[in-house]
C-alpha cells in the first residue's frame, strides 16, 4: 500500500522501488504489501519496534531472502521479480555487484584477516583477475593488485583507519570495527547502501561523529543511504525521510516532522510499551 | 510417528509387495524380503547408537560402527574359543550362555563407548564443529586395529549352532526359508527396541536426554546433568551396538576386524534415511537399507551394493537431509 | 607477504620483463627474508639444499652402507618419490580444507582418476586401437600412448572436472555433512575403478541391438592396468626402475605446486576462500560468488590430487583398485591437519614426515622388531593405529597443527590464537576470547538465512 511519497518520485529519480513486498516465514508474516521508494542521493530511515521486520526488509533487498511475493527494483534492474508464477530474487553477490552494499546488526567482519584485507574483500567484487591469472602472477592481475591496495587503503583513510591496516579486525576497537564495516561496504562502490544500526553501542561523541560521517557519505560520494536506526535523534537529525514499519506493514512515511507528529507511529511506540532493544 | 506418516508408510510397503511379486516371482521376493528384514533389524541396532549419539551432540560418531565390531569379536571369542558352543549342544545351555554372552557383551561395548566419549569427545566439546568429527575418525581407525590385533587380518568363524531347519516347512510354506537364526534375530533385536522406546519417553533419564538434544544449555539450566546424560546416551548405544555384536556373529557366524565398515555405512545411511536424531526413524531406514543390501545382492551384484547404499547417503543429504520421518529425537522420541 | 610496489607493462612481454626483474631482484629479496625471519629462511634452505642433494647423497652413501653395514632408517629413491607424490596432494588438499574451510574426506577419488588417466592414456590398455602421440613407443604400437606433457594436463582437467560435479552437491551443506558427501564420492569412485573389469551390458531397442558390451576390461579391477609407460624426456625415463630421475622430477612438481598455492594465496582467491570460510554469508554480501568460488575450490585442490595420481601411476608403472583406499584420504589428511592447517609450508612438512614414517621409519622398525622378537606384531600393518591416536591426540591438544597459518591457528584454538597474536605484537587478551566467528564455514541448512539476523 502506497504511503507518503511513495509513488509519487518520477521513475528517474528513484533508486529502489518496491511494490508490495511480502515475506512469510512459515506461518508467520513477517513483512506484509510494503511499498517503498528510495530517491537517489537521500538519506531514509527505516524505523519501528522490534519485530517490525526491518531488517528482513533489509535482506529481501540485498538478495539474501526471497520475497513471498512482490517486487523490487534497483537502479532500473530488477532485483526482485515474477517469473511465471514464482518470485524469483538475484543473489546477494550479483545485487552487490549491481551497487548495494551493506553492514550488519551484529558486526560480521572477517575477523582473522586484516582491515586492509577486509577492505579488498569488498572490492573482490569489482576486480577482474581470474583464477589463472592468479596462478600466473600476470600483469594484469599485479597492477590490479595494486590498484586494490590504493583503493583500499584510500577507503581506510576514508574512515581515518589507515594507521591500522594490519590489525586483525578482531583486534580493532569496537567502535574501529563499525568503521571498517562501512569501509568494506564501501569497496564494493555501492550506490545504495544500507546500514544496519550503525551507532548501536556508541557513545553521544562517537554517535556525532557516525551521523556526521554518513552525511559525508552523501555529500561527497554521492551515495543514497538506507539506515535501520533506534536512535531517535540520529533518526531525527539526519534522514531526509522516514518509514516506519510496525508488524510488517508501512504505517506512516514523511520527513522527521510529519513522523514526530503521526499519532499511529506514537502508539505503535508508546502504546506497546516497547522498550529499545 | 504421526497416523498420516504410518499410514504413508504401510501404503509404500503395500504397494512394494506387489510390485516385487510381479517383478521377481514370489519366492525370490519374499525370501530376499526375509534376508533383508533380518540384516535391517541388526542394522538398526547400529543405527539407533548413530541417531541417538547425533540427536543429543550432533556428532557422527565414525567409531560407532567399530564399537560393533569389537563387539562381534568379544561375542565371537566367548561363544567359539571360549565357551565352545556348537549345534549339538544342548538348547537350555545354549541359550544360558547365549544370555551371558549378550550381557557380558553389552557390558563390555557400553563401557568402551562411554570411555571413548570420556577420552575423544568430552574434551572438544566446545572445540569447532569439525573437530570431534575428525577425533572420531581416528577413534575408527584405532579401533580397528585394535580388532586387527586381536584377531589377525582374516575372517574368524564359529559354527552355525542354530541348525538349518527352515520354521516355515512346519507351515506347510514351500520355496522360502526362514531359518532359526533369522528368528533369533527378532527375538533379540525387538525387545530390545521397544525397550528403547519405553526408555526415552517414560523415564527421567529419557526425558533428560530429550531436553539436553533440544537445548543442552537451557536443560543444564533447567537442572540436568549434561555431562551425565551425555554419558548415559553414550551407554545405551554401547548396550545397543554389544547387542548388535552378539546378533551378528550368530546369525553371519563369521566376524572380520573391518566389519565395522560395511555395517557402519549401511546403519549410518539408514539413520540419516530416516531422519537423523529421530529414534523410529532409525529403525524404519535401517529396514529398508537391509531390502536395499538384501535386493542389490540378489538381484544385481555385492560388488556394487555398498556403492548403492552410498549413493543413497548421497542422494539424502543433498536433496533431503532430514530423512523420511525428518524430526528431532527432542521433539517426538 | 612481498607486495610488488612497482606496475608491471602488460601483456607477455610485461610479463616476461617482470619474472626477469623478480629473478634479478631474488638475491636482495632473500637478504630481507633472511632479515626479517633469520631461523625460518636458514631452515628451508637448508632443506631445499638437502632435497637436491639427498638422491645423490642417498645413492653414493646411504644405500650401500645400508646394504652392506647396517641398514639405515634413511627414505629411498622410492620414498623420496612417494614424499613428493604425497607432498603434491598435501599442498592440494590444504588448498580445499586449508584455505577454503572445506572438510573433503574423499580426496582420493582425483588420485585415483590421475592416475587412470596415465593408465588409460599411456599404456597398451586398450589394445585395440593403437594411437601414439610424440610418445617414445613406437607407430602401431597396440593403446594409447600420449607424452607425459600431454597426460599431466590432461589429468588436471579430469580431476578438476570430477572436482567440480563431486563438489557440487555440497554447496549447500554444513561441515560435517559435507565432509561425509565427500567420504561417499571418495568411495564410490575406486568402487566403479574395481567394478568395470569385466563389463556385460546389452542395451537395444524393439530388436535392434544398439550397444553390446561382452566382458569389457576397462579399469583392469584389482588386477588393474599394467604395464604403464613411464614419463619419458629426451630420452630420460622417469619410472621407477630409472634411478634418481624420477626423484627430481617429483621435486620438480612439488615445486610448481608450491608456486601455484602461493600465487592462489596470495591473490583475490585466496582472500575469497578465506571470507568464505570466516563467514560465507557476509562473503556473499561483499559481492562473492560462493558457488562460484567454492566449486573452484575443489577443481583446483583436486588437480593438484591428478597429477600426484598420474605421476604415481607412471612412476609405478602400474595401476590397481587396492591402491585407493578411504585410509589415503585420511593419510593426506593427517598430512594437512598435523602440518599445519591453512600453511603451505606446514602440510609440506606434514606430508614428508608422515610418508617418511608411513613408507620408511615403520618398515625400517618393522625390520629391527623381527629380527629382535619375531611373534611380536609388526608395526608396518599398524600404521594406522598410530596415525588414529595422533589424530585422537591432535584434535585434542593441537587442532591447528604444527605450522598452522596464522588465520586458522587463531579459528581453531585458545593457544593458537595466543600464538598467533604474539607472532603479530598483539597483546593478548585472556578474558572473553571466543575462537569460532559466527558463521565459520557452516552454513545453514536453509541457505538463505543469515545466521545472526534476530530483529525480524
Amino acid at each position: 500500500m502506497a504511503v507518503g511519497l511513495t509513488g509519487s518520485i518520477p521513475d528517474d529519480q528513484v533508486l529502489v522501488r518496491a511494490r508490495g513486498v511480502t515475506k512469510r516465514f512459515g506461518g508467520l508474516l513477517a513483512v506484509n504489501n510494503v511499498d517503498f521508494d528510495i530517491p537517489r542521493t537521500s538519506i531514509v530511515s527505516l524505523i519501528g519496534p522490534n519485530g517490525a521486520g526491518k531488517t528482513t526488509f533489509f535482506n529481501m533487498i540485498t538478495g539474501a531472502y526471497t520475497p513471498t511475493q512482490g517486487e523490487i527494483s534497483f537502479d532500473g534492474h530488477p532485483i526482485v521479480y515474477l517469473k511465471g508464477s514464482k518470485v524469483k530474487s538475484r543473489k546477494p553477490h550479483e545485487v552487490t555487484a549491481l551497487g548495494i552494499g551493506r553492514t550488519f546488526q551484529n558486526i560480521r567482519l572477517f575477523g582473522t584477516m586484516s582491515a586492509l584485507d577486509n577492505v579488498r574483500a569488498g572490492i573482490h567484487v569489482h576486480l577482474r583477475s581470474h583464477w589463472w591469472d592468479s596462478i600466473l602472477r600476470t600483469p594484469s592481475m599485479l597492477n590490479e593488485e595494486l590498484d586494490t591496495i590504493d583503493a583500499a587503503m584510500g577507503l581506510l583513510e576514508l574512515v581515518g583507519l589507515e594507521d591500522r591496516a594490519d590489525t586483525w579486525a578482531r583486534n580493532l576497537p569496537y567502535g574501529d570495527q563499525r568503521r571498517l564495516e562501512i569501509a568494506r561496504a564501501l569497496g564494493t562502490r555501492p550506490k545504495l547502501l544500507l546500514l544496519d544500526e550503525p551507532t548501536a553501542g556508541m557513545n553521544a561523541s562517537e554517535t556525532r561523529e557516525m551521523t556526521d560521517f554518513i552525511r559525508k557519505l552523501r555529500t561527497e560520494l554521492g551515495l543514497t543511504v538506507l539506515l535501520i536506526e533506534h536512535d531517535m535523534r540520529v533518526v531525527m537529525g539526519i534522514s531526509d525521510r522516514i518509514t516506519v514499519l510496525d508488524h510488517g506493514e508501512v504505517i506512516a512515511e514523511g520527513t522527521p516532522a510529519d513522523v514526530r507528529a503521526n499519532p499511529k507511529v506514537i502508539e505503535a511506540y508508546l502504546g506497546r510499551g516497547a522498550a529499545e532493544a | 510417528m504421526r497416523s498420516s506418516t504410518t499410514v504413508r508408510v504401510i501404503v509404500a510397503l503395500l504397494v512394494f509387495q506387489v510390485v516385487g511379486v510381479l517383478a521377481f516371482g514370489p519366492e525370490a521376493f519374499f525370501q530376499t524380503e526375509i534376508i533383508g528384514l533380518s540384516n535391517g533389524l541388526i542394522f538398526a541396532l547400529v543405527a539407533l547408537g548413530y541417531t541417538l549419539v547425533y540427536g543429543i551432540i550432533e556428532l557422527i560418531n565414525f567409531a560407532h560402527g567399530d564399537v560393533f565390531m569389537l563387539g562381534s569379536m568379544m561375542a565371537f571369542l566367548l561363544i567359539g574359543p571360549i565357551f565352545a558352543v556348537t549345534g549339538a549342544t544342548p538348547i537350555l545351555l545354549k541359550v544360558g550362555i547365549i544370555l551371558l554372552v549378550l550381557g557380558l557383551t553389552m557390558l563390555a561395548t557400553a563401557t568402551l563407548n562411554v570411555s571413548i566419549e570420556r577420552v575423544a569427545y568430552k574434551p572438544l566439546r566446545n572445540a569447532p564443529k569439525l573437530a570431534p568429527l575428525i577425533s572420531a575418525i581416528g577413534m575408527s581407525f584405532v579401533l580397528q586395529n585394535v580388532g586387527l590385533l586381536l584377531a589377525g587380518p582374516g575372517n574368524k568363524s564359529i559354527d552355525n549352532i542354530f541348525g538349518t531347519a527352515n520354521v516355515l516347512t512346519a507351515f506347510g510354506v514351500e520355496g522360502i526359508t526362514i531359518n532359526v537364526q533369522q528368528i533369533f534375530v527378532a527375538v533379540v533385536t525387538v525387545p530390545l527396541l521397544i525397550a528403547l522406546t519405553w526408555f526415552v519417553r517414560t523415564t527421567r533419564q529419557g526425558r533428560a536426554m530429550r531436553a539436553t538434544a533440544q537445548d543442552p544449555d537451557t536443560a543444564g539450566l533447567m537442572g540436568v546433568d549434561v555431562n551425565r546424560t551425555i554419558a548415559v546416551t553414550f551407554l545405551i548405544a554401547g548396550l545397543l551396538a554389544g547387542a548388535a555384536g552378539v546378533v551378528q556373529i550368530l546369525y553371519n557366524n563369521t566376524t572380520v576386524w573391518n566389519l565395522g565398515f560395511r555395517f557402519g555405512l549401511n546403519s549410518f545411511t539408514a539413520a540419516v534415511l530416516g531422519g537423523i536424531g529421530n529414534l523410529q526413524g532409525a529403525v524404519l531406514g535401517a529396514i529398508v537399507i537391509g531390502f536395499v543390501n538384501a535386493f542389490s545382492d540378489r538381484f544385481l551384484s555385492a560388488n556394487w551394493t555398498n556403492a548403492i547404499v552410498f549413493g543413497v547417503l548421497i542422494a539424502i543429504l543433498v536433496f533431503r537431509p532430514t530423512g523420511l520421518l525428518g524430526q528431532q529425537l527432542a521433539d517426538r522420541a | 607477504m612481498t607486495a610488488e610496489t612497482e606496475r608491471v607493462g602488460t601483456g607477455p612481454v610485461g610479463w616476461i620483463g617482470h619474472l626477469v626483474d623478480s629473478a634479478a631482484a631474488f638475491p636482495g629479496h632473500y637478504g630481507r627474508l633472511l632479515a626479517a625471519n633469520r631461523t625460518r629462511t636458514i631452515v628451508l634452505t637448508v632443506l631445499a639444499i638437502v632435497a637436491l642433494t639427498y638422491p645423490i647423497v642417498y645413492q653414493q652413501v646411504f644405500a650401500p652402507f645400508s646394504r652392506n653395514v647396517f641398514p639405515l632408517p634413511f627414505p629411498d629413491e622410492t620414498t623420496v618419490t612417494f614424499m613428493t607424490i604425497f607432498a603434491i596432494m598435501a599442498i592440494g588438499l590444504n588448498i580445499v580444507a586449508g584455505f577454503a574451510g572445506l572438510l573433503d574426506l574423499g580426496y582420493v577419488a582425483f588420485y585415483a582418476l590421475g592416475a587412470y588417466t596415465s593408465a588409460f592414456f599411456a599404456s597398451p590398455h586398450f589394445g585395440s586401437v593403437s594411437i601414439v602421440l610424440f610418445a617414445n613407443v613406437a607407430d602401431g604400437f597396440p593403446g594409447i600412448h600420449l607424452p607425459f606433457w600431454l597426460i599431466l594436463p590432461l589429468a588436471v582437467i579430469i580431476a578438476a572436472t570430477f572436482g567440480a560435479l563431486l563438489g557440487a552437491p555440497t554447496l549447500r551443506l554444513r561441515g560435517d555433512y559435507l565432509a561425509i558427501v565427500t567420504l561417499g564420492f571418495g568411495e564410490i569412485v575406486p568402487i566403479f575403478f574395481k567394478n568395470l573389469a569385466a563389463i556385460t551390458f546389452t542395451f537395444s531397442i524393439g530388436g535392434a541391438t544398439i550397444i553390446s558390451l561382452q566382458n569389457v576390461n576397462l579399469t583392469g579391477g584389482p588386477l588393474g592396468i599394467n604395464p604403464i609407460d613411464p614419463f619419458i624426456i629426451f630420452g630420460i625415463g622417469f619410472g621407477a626402475t630409472s634411478g634418481i630421475a624420477a626423484v627430481y622430477f617429483g621435486i620438480l612438481l612439488t615445486i610448481i605446486a608450491i608456486v601455484v598455492a602461493r600465487n592462489l594465496e596470495r591473490s583475490r582467491m585466496g582472500r575469497a576462500w578465506g571470507a568464505i570460510r570466516e563467514d560465507e554469508t557476509a562473503a556473499e554480501m561483499m559481492g562473492v560468488n560462493t558457488v562460484r568460488t567454492k566449486l573452484l575450490a575443489f577443481a583446483l585442490g583436486a588437480s593438484f590430487a591428478g597429477v600426484a595420481g598420474a605421476f604415481q601411476a607412471s612412476y609405478l608403472g602400474a595401476t590397481t583398485s587396492d591402491f585407493f583406499q578411504f585410509s589415503t584420504s585420511i593419510l593426506v589428511l593427517i598430512m594437512v591437519i598435523l602440518g599445519g592447517i591453512g600453511n603451505i609450508w606446514g602440510v609440506l612438512a606434514g606430508a614428508l614426515a608422515l610418508t617418511y614414517i608411513d613408507k620408511s621409519f615403520l618398515p625400517w622398525l618393522g625390520t629391527r622388531v623381527q629380527a629382535v622378537a619375531p611373534d611380536f606384531p609388526n608395526p608396518t600393518q599398524f600404521n594406522f593405529l598410530i596415525f588414529g591416536i595422533l589424530l585422537v591426540a591432535m584434535m585434542r591438544f593441537r587442532p591447528e597443527g604444527f605450522l598452522p597459518s596464522r588465520q586458522r591457528a587463531a579459528e581453531l584454538s585458545v593457544h593458537g590464537l595466543q600464538d598467533a597474536e604474539e607472532e603479530m605484537g598483539v597483546e593478548v587478551e585472556t578474558d572473553n576470547i571466543s575462537i569460532a566467528p559466527h558463521g565459520q564455514a557452516e552454513t545453514d541448512r536453509s541457505a538463505e538465512l543469515p545466521s545472526e539476523e534476530k530483529d525480524l
